[in-house]
């Protein structure tokens, strides 16, 4: 857990750091003028002390580490495999339309966890992409994308 | 007799046929949200959040809230079969309803459970209807020196009541200010952070970055370890409590009506802590406090009334000051800005018919719950038993679908990952979600009462200690911050002597 914390804190540091950067094109102002860069200025140097007392307080943590929970492999896997489809998803969507992209999406998103068979794996995707099309699309007047094969 | 009227105009807002089925829509999916694993009420209201743009504001607050309430109704059904909460607020139900269930008595642990809410319920919505409307003609006084030092309290309570570290719960809180920086300057309409991205100007969506945090990240952490879940199996017969029960019941219910009611108006996740307090209260009460843990009826009963009065009563602030004071109420906040609707003192007063009739809608929520949760047991236990690789894939589809209809903009897809990854990892190292979430929505009122009141005082700090309002809460804040350093301070003497 200490390292994980460590890892954060620094990683945190590192953001603070980049929006203290990414800020200074913005005016301070005056307090008795504040302008644009006031607020967010205030608040990245509020973040750069409460960031630093976290990583004293780690640092200074002489408790005895516990194990951290560890994610086996085959978690990394599945979120791995997971956030590549949505990824991937949020890539074709718009090239491939809804229909389409939903159907590979459920299917590659079904067979992440484990392996059901193919053909209860293309009936819930297809089922899902037609019902999600229904709902979506036709009841709630979502406008979903049609892509190249205009469906 | 003013009540009297305002309840009547409220009934036939709430009764028509467009609300009373948008009303039933939201129950429903509360419920099943409460009931299923995986997807929380606050991802379920963010998700619903980008469908409501089409409807009457009234229609989609009402929808909205019966998600809210729903889950607390629903998620003591998995506490109470599987031992695994639907949501957090139903944790502790979790202690003597599962034993329950396992000593045969799993319908009187979902009757009471059910009647417990529906009792609570209603008192919570009668308090809200006398209580919003008192509190948001004292806010009329209010300027901008008491929004800041409002909002600055209410995040720091949020801070000092979450779950883990103080510093980490503040760190997330002023993350969460920062993301609310992102946009125009609400003063000079400057662009910040935008990196001359249309999808930016308009600042970091809500939506986007609750279902992250809320629905994304939850899913990814399922995702380390898929479980096994097994659902009880028992018959669930009698579930009218019986004559024993209600007296056993009866002033747990009572306690955890008023109680609940009372830390829902607190900033902060209150159905959660309201129900671990009822908990604790009723042990301190009990005749018998060491049979708490071991199937005794008061520990469901309690909790789930607290619970349940703590969702009416945290739409007090919201209503009557327009400040959040959980991710939940943020939402809320976002779904009436959606349609133009600011909330705060003007709101019952402005627009009386949606705030009648919104509460109008919590009675006939209450009464459709009821409903689906008595005689529709059999069903939800049955969908307790889809496997969650069917689950999963659906819920996240929602997110997405969710998320791009927003504006038909893939970027907000992938603002949802990002958020998503963040919360995942961010969560694994004790960094919460909901002062994040709360403080995004909150940051751009104190940016603004922050500014004005400097503009008021030219640039003197005192107008936050001159005025009494602002004195107490800036008191309040104070306090919350150095509380925690007497307490470690005092544990140290303690484990040095």
């Amino acid at each position: 857990m200490k390292r994980a914390n460590l890892a954060a804190a620094i990683g945190l540091l590192l953001l603070a750091g980049f929006i203290f950067f990414e800020s200074r094109k913005l005016s301070f102002g005056t307090f008795r003028v504040p302008h644009t860069g006031f607020y967010p200025k205030i608040l990245t140097g509020l973040l750069l002390l409460l960031t630093l007392s976290c990583l004293v307080q780690t640092l200074r943590d002489k408790t005895i580490e516990r194990p951290t929970v560890q994610i086996p492999a085959e978690g990394w896997f599945r979120i791995g495999a997971t956030l590549a489809t949505l990824i991937g998803f949020a890539l074709v969507l718009e090239w491939l339309g809804f229909l389409l992209s939903t159907f590979v999406l459920m299917i590659l998103l079904l067979r992440a966890i484990e392996a059901p068979k193919w053909s209860k794996v293309i009936v819930v995707a297809l089922v899902t992409a037609a019902l999600s099309y229904g709902l979506f699309g036709w009841l709630l007047g979502v406008p979903l994308p049609t892509g190249v094969l205009g469906i | 007799m003013d009540i009297l009227h305002n309840i009547a105009v409220g009934f036939g807002v709430a009764l028509t046929p467009m609300n009373l089925l948008f009303c039933f829509v939201g129950s429903l999916v509360g419920t099943l949200v409460g009931v299923l694993p995986g997807l929380g009420p606050v991802g379920a209201v963010a998700f619903l959040l980008s469908l409501t743009f089409k409807m009457e504001p009234a229609s989609a607050i009402i929808m909205l809230a019966g998600i809210y309430y729903g889950a607390m109704y629903g998620g003591s059904t998995t506490s109470i079969l599987v031992n695994i909460p639907g949501e957090t607020a139903s944790v502790v139900t979790c202690l003597d309803g599962y034993k329950m269930a396992r000593q045969g008595r799993a319908g009187a642990a979902l009757g009471i459970s059910a009647f417990g809410s529906f009792i609570a319920g209603t008192f919570g919505v009668v308090g809200l209807m006398f209580l919003a409307p008192l509190l948001g003609r004292a806010a009329l006084s209010f300027g901008p020196a008491e929004y800041f030092a409002l909002t600055l309290a209410g995040l720091t309570l949020v801070s000092y009541l979450s779950q883990g570290s103080m510093v980490k719960a503040m760190i997330m809180a002023v993350l969460g200010l920062l993301a609310g920086t992102v946009g125009m300057d609400p003063i000079s309409g400057e662009e910040r952070f935008t990196y001359s991205t249309l999808t930016l100007r308009d600042g970091l969506g809500l939506v986007p970055v609750a279902m992250g945090l809320f629905g994304v990240a939850e899913i990814l952490e399922n995702l380390v370890d898929v479980g096994t879940q097994s659902v009880y199996q028992t018959k669930i017969q009698g579930l009218l409590p019986n004559r024993k029960d209600w007296q056993d019941s009866a002033w747990p219910i009572a306690r955890g009506s008023v109680l609940g009611f009372f830390l829902g108006i607190l900033p902060g996740p209150g159905p959660v802590i309201a129900s671990f307090v009822s908990y604790a209260m009723e042990k301190r009460f009990s005749r018998y406090p060491e049979k708490f843990g071991t199937g005794v009826i008061e520990g469901v009963a309690g909790p789930e009334a607290a619970n349940n009065s703590a969702t009416a009563g945290s739409f007090i602030p919201l209503l009557s000051l327009g400040i959040p004071t959980s991710a939940m109420m943020a939402l809320f906040m976002g779904a009436l800005m959606i349609h133009g609707i600011q909330p705060g003192p003007l709101f019952i007063a402005k627009y009386p018919e949606l705030f009648w009739g919104f509460i109008a809608s919590m009675y006939v929520g209450n009464v459709m719950l009821l409903v689906l949760n008595l005689p529709l047991i059999g069903i939800w236990v049955r969908l307790l038993k889809t496997p969650y690789v069917i689950l999963f894939p659906l819920i996240l589809l929602f997110c997405l679908i969710g998320v791009y209809s927003l504006n038909a903009n893939v970027a907000e897809i992938i603002i949802m990952l990002v958020f998503g990854v963040l919360g995942f990892f961010l969560r694994r190292v004790g960094f919460e979600g909901a002062p994040f979430i709360l403080a995004m929505v909150l940051g751009p009122i104190m940016e603004t009462s922050l500014r004005q009141s400097l503009l008021i005082s030219r640039g003197s700090f005192m107008i936050f200690l001159n005025r009494p309002i602002c004195a107490v809460l800036i008191g309040l804040t104070v306090a919350f911050l150095i509380w925690p350093l007497i307490g470690r301070g005092q544990k140290g003497a303690r484990l040095e002597a």
